[in-house]
């Protein structure tokens, strides 16, 4: 199936996913209810943008005690807002991170990869995203790391 | 060859978790009966039935149609009365005798009252059934003096729908803290500022010693504290779990049946599942009774998976619990009590926000937050947390990280890899499908 597949070396933190991440879901130009979320590293001088990878588990799915959450035929696991009660039982089991809960609907949201047409790739200056066929990884985890270094002090002369 | 005959007793998140995950693997190739004394329905939801957010039909998980696609033969509104592990056959209490090849135990927990006279008076409630949630409902007034006795996590999960409805409420707790199995004092005293500053009494270390009738209210009287008058009494004061109709069965139980790594109890062809199963704690790999929502829906399905014939071994539940009051989200996953581990823990000066991390070497095993819900970090870090628990993956230099910022969870979570290890992580060892996809061949 089409992933979303991320290089985090070419993300430029220009926030430009968030901003369309939000609009798509939402309506409104609000990073805060985007559901790809950039990180910086290495002092603000590297980003990297993090959402759901749609795991094989679907942690979320199984959680809903009213069977809330679906399979969309592009392979996303989709919260339907009209079976959604808010117990936020999804936001609990997703050991993602990546499943979120919207006070003011009362509703979990997460990214339902804009029903095949992700609105965070299409945004994308720099092609740090893209909506492709390709096997689901950890495409931050070694970046992160590496570029964590100083951060944590092991490199002398950086915070 | 004769078919399979799969007995399941209660149709609640275990048992119907079992019967969906059999019929994943099987397709319809064995006999079904499920016995369950209510039509089955999602405890989690009532609360919002409650509140006036969704109708009751919301709250129900296997419609008739449901039950018929799986091949259900259903016997509702029927209680096993007695098993008979010798002869495999269970007898049910209007004496319809069930012959079984394999029998799952899923019959739940019972809510509890405090041991005090008049506690099963007229009007006093409990809220653990839908009949009873029925109850609650038909006594909201607005501006009626409500008083829950008990503030543990089933208290917790209905107090925004009776403040939704405008009442007076008073909490008394016997304990001398709040959610006491759910958050440290440290927590539960942030929290209790939060419902008072809200206009909610709060009582603990409170003695209940009697419930009287006081004209059309009920009078709680207390050793050493103040009356209190009541339109409403809702007893939250704990639940047991459903294992009297076992007694001589030969079922082996400690403070539930005691069932290995396929749900299987000491009896090969009968399994147990949700609250009655004592299984392996995923963190402290001791038999624990959870009592829990997730760890009913995965015994559930590894039992119906070792039911259908897939030989699966569960990696062990992890004890989570997540509660939101008036826009304060409270969380706790693994060990957050334990008194051995190394802790790190945190507040913000500027709002109700806690942190704590409970530690074995660089391994988190437990962890507990607290903070406003519109907070983004808080929904984010909830789920993390429980990725950072769950693999108990060795954090390194990060954990000195955290230690510096307990509020900043991401960082971590990504450098450290948790993603790589959790991608190949699946229940039942292969992807998991909706239920409402299953069906039989």
């Amino acid at each position: 199936m089409k992933v979303l597949r991320i290089t985090p070396e070419r993300c430029t933190g220009c926030m430009r996913c968030e901003l369309a991440c939000s609009y798509m879901q939402t309506g409104t130009f609000q990073p805060a209810k985007s559901v790809i979320r950039i990180s910086p590293f290495e002092a603000h001088t590297s980003y990297a943008p993090y959402t759901c990878t749609q795991c094989a588990e679907a942690w979320c799915l199984v959680a809903c005690p009213v069977e809330a959450i679906t399979i969309s035929p592009v392979g996303a696991k989709v919260v339907q807002d009209d079976m959604c009660v808010g117990c936020k039982l999804c936001t609990i089991a997703c050991p993602y991170g990546t499943i979120f809960y919207n006070p003011d609907t009362e509703k979990a949201f997460k990214c339902n990869l804009c029903e095949g047409n992700p609105a965070c790739a299409e945004a994308c200056p720099t092609a740090a995203i893209e909506y492709v066929e390709a096997q689901t990884t950890d495409w931050l985890g070694d970046f992160a790391a590496t570029r964590s270094a100083g951060r944590l002090g092991l490199l002398p002369g950086q915070a | 060859m004769a078919r399979t005959r799969h007995v399941i007793v209660g149709g609640g998140t275990a048992g119907m978790n079992a019967i969906t995950t059999i019929r994943q693997y099987d397709r319809g190739a064995s006999d079904i009966m499920l016995v369950s004394a209510e039509r089955p329905y999602a405890r989690m939801v009532l609360p919002y039935y409650l509140k006036g957010s969704i109708s009751e039909s919301h709250v129900y998980t296997a419609s008739p149609s449901r039950l018929s696609a799986l091949h259900v033969e259903a016997y509702l509104g029927r209680r096993a009365a007695r098993l008979d592990t010798q002869a495999s056959t269970l007898t049910l209490d209007d004496d319809t005798v069930l012959p079984y090849d394999n029998l799952l135990i899923a019959t739940g927990s019972s809510p509890v009252r405090a041991p005090v006279p008049g506690a099963d008076g007229q009007g006093i409630h409990s809220f653990w059934t839908l009949e009873q949630a029925q109850g609650v409902v038909r006594q909201m007034r607005p501006g009626s003096a409500v008083a829950m006795v008990g503030a543990g996590f089933i208290a917790f999960t209905i107090l925004n729908a009776l403040l939704s409805h405008g009442v007076k409420l008073s909490v008394v707790e016997i304990a001398p803290q709040i959610l006491p199995r759910m958050i440290d004092q440290q927590g539960a005293e942030m929290v209790a500022q939060w419902l008072r500053d809200r206009g909610v009494a709060i009582r603990t270390s409170a003695r209940l010693q009697a419930i009287e009738d006081a004209g059309s209210q009920k009078r709680l009287r207390f050793e050493g504290d103040a009356d209190l008058l009541a339109d409403c009494v809702i007893m939250a004061t704990g639940i047991r779990t459903n294992l009297g109709w076992l007694d001589g069965s030969g079922v082996a139980i400690n403070r539930g049946i005691l069932v290995d790594a396929q749900q299987r109890s000491n009896i090969p062809n009968v399994y147990a599942a949700g609250d009655v199963a004592e299984g392996k704690d995923l963190i402290s790999g001791q038999p624990a009774v959870h009592a829990i929502e997730p760890t009913a829906m995965e015994h559930g399905r590894v039992a119906g998976a070792n039911m259908a014939g897939q030989p699966l071994a569960y990696r062990g539940s992890l004890l989570m619990n997540i509660v939101e009051v008036l826009g304060l989200e409270i969380a706790s996953f693994g060990a957050w009590d334990s008194s051995t581990a190394e802790v790190f823990s945190a507040t913000r000066p500027d709002r109700p926000a806690y942190r704590k991390l409970l530690w074995q070497g660089d391994r988190l095993i437990g962890a507990m937050l607290l903070g406003p819900e519109k907070d983004v970090w808080t929904s984010n870090d909830v789920g993390m947390l429980k990725g950072l628990v769950q693999t108990g993956s060795r954090l390194g230099d990060w954990k000195g990280y955290l230690q510096r910022n307990l509020f900043d969870i991401k960082r971590a979570y990504i450098a450290s890899g948790i993603t790589a290890r959790l991608l190949p992580q699946t229940v039942l060892g292969s992807p998991s499908v909706p239920a409402g996809t299953v069906a039989v061949a």
